[in-house]
């Protein structure tokens, strides 16, 4: 029965390549799309960081996006 | 109404859906793959290689979806001038590249032990090909011109163009004959698929989906970010 299921009955190479490329494929452009977001919120918070103290505390009481960034940072690192 | 669709309100709830997805995704795929691989029967004529199917089918599906709602918000941000619909067709264009890749990919593989051939210049698939080249030429865009209103009109153009293609993917196997069979699967009227290869093909559909929603979604997150970080300092 496992034979079975791994040769396919003779069309293993075709149904396992299929569904190795779909995976493969998937899986790395979710881990690229999850490292430019990354990548993206940090460069955010480093010209957050940037800023007066002043000119910070007025960006995040006017945008909820750069507190929710900062809360989602915070509570990664 | 508008107000919920501020940036904000926006950014909140991507990132509550993209929890939602990660939390429910690996237990649907996980059936999807027992269904596809395991449970499903094997077809009568072809055999175990029926099951590229359940890759093949949703793939080209979704391809041909994202391609639509591309045109379909190209037009209307040319129209209307509503910003929010560029981005979000630069989010989706490289998830209906994946996916048409993976249509003909899968395609081909499924072509050599049903067909005898990997490839042939027929109707669909050719389709498909031009498909696959208008969603690259469409990302192109992006990355070669500087220019948002240019990229905003030659991507338009592109979607457009593109579009034509379409109806020629969908009616490819009734005006001309082709080595790729009819469609089994119909909105309006009886399908000729049996349920036991129907309910893994919408599961693994259901698969896809989210997959392709939650890549949209990460990669919108990202656009609205960046627009943020560039606006710093006008917040």
């Amino acid at each position: 029965m496992i034979s079975n299921f791994i040769t396919m009955n003779g069309y293993g190479l075709y149904v396992w390549l299929s569904f190795s490329i779909a995976f493969i494929s998937c899986t790395v452009m979710y881990f690229k799309t999850k490292r430019t977001l990354q990548k993206y919120e940090q460069e955010f918070l480093i010209e957050l960081q940037a800023l007066t103290l002043k000119e910070r505390s007025k960006a995040l009481e006017n945008s909820k996006v750069a507190q929710q960034i900062l809360a989602t940072s915070s509570k990664v690192n | 109404m508008f107000k919920f669709f501020s940036s904000s309100n926006v950014y909140s709830l991507i990132q509550r859906l993209i929890n939602f997805i990660n939390s429910i995704f690996f237990l649907i795929l996980i059936i999807g793959l027992t269904f596809a691989l395991v449970l499903s029967p094997p077809d009568y004529l072809q055999g175990d290689s029926v099951r590229i199917m359940y890759i093949h089918v949703p793939s080209a599906w979704i391809g041909l979806v994202c391609f639509s709602v591309i045109t379909l918000l190209s037009v209307l941000n040319f129209i209307f001038k509503i910003k929010n619909f560029y981005f979000i067709n630069k989010s989706i264009a490289p998830i209906g590249l994946l996916f048409t890749c993976l249509a003909i990919v899968t395609g081909s593989l499924w072509g050599q032990p049903t067909w005898g051939t990997w490839w042939a210049w027929d109707a669909r698939l050719t389709s498909m090909l031009v498909l696959m080249l208008f969603y690259m030429f469409y990302i192109l865009t992006f990355k070669l011109l500087k220019e948002e209103k240019l990229i905003i009109k030659v991507s338009s153009i592109i979607a457009v163009v593109g579009s034509i293609n379409l109806p020629v993917i969908k009616y490819s196997v009734e005006w001309w004959a082709t080595l790729h069979q009819p469609a089994s699967i119909k909105i309006v009227g009886s399908s000729s698929i049996h349920s036991q290869m129907m309910l893994p093909l919408m599961v693994m559909l259901l698969v896809f989906l989210l997959y392709a929603a939650l890549i949209f979604l990460m990669k919108y997150k990202t656009e609205i970010i960046r627009i943020k970080k560039k606006n710093i300092k006008r917040i």
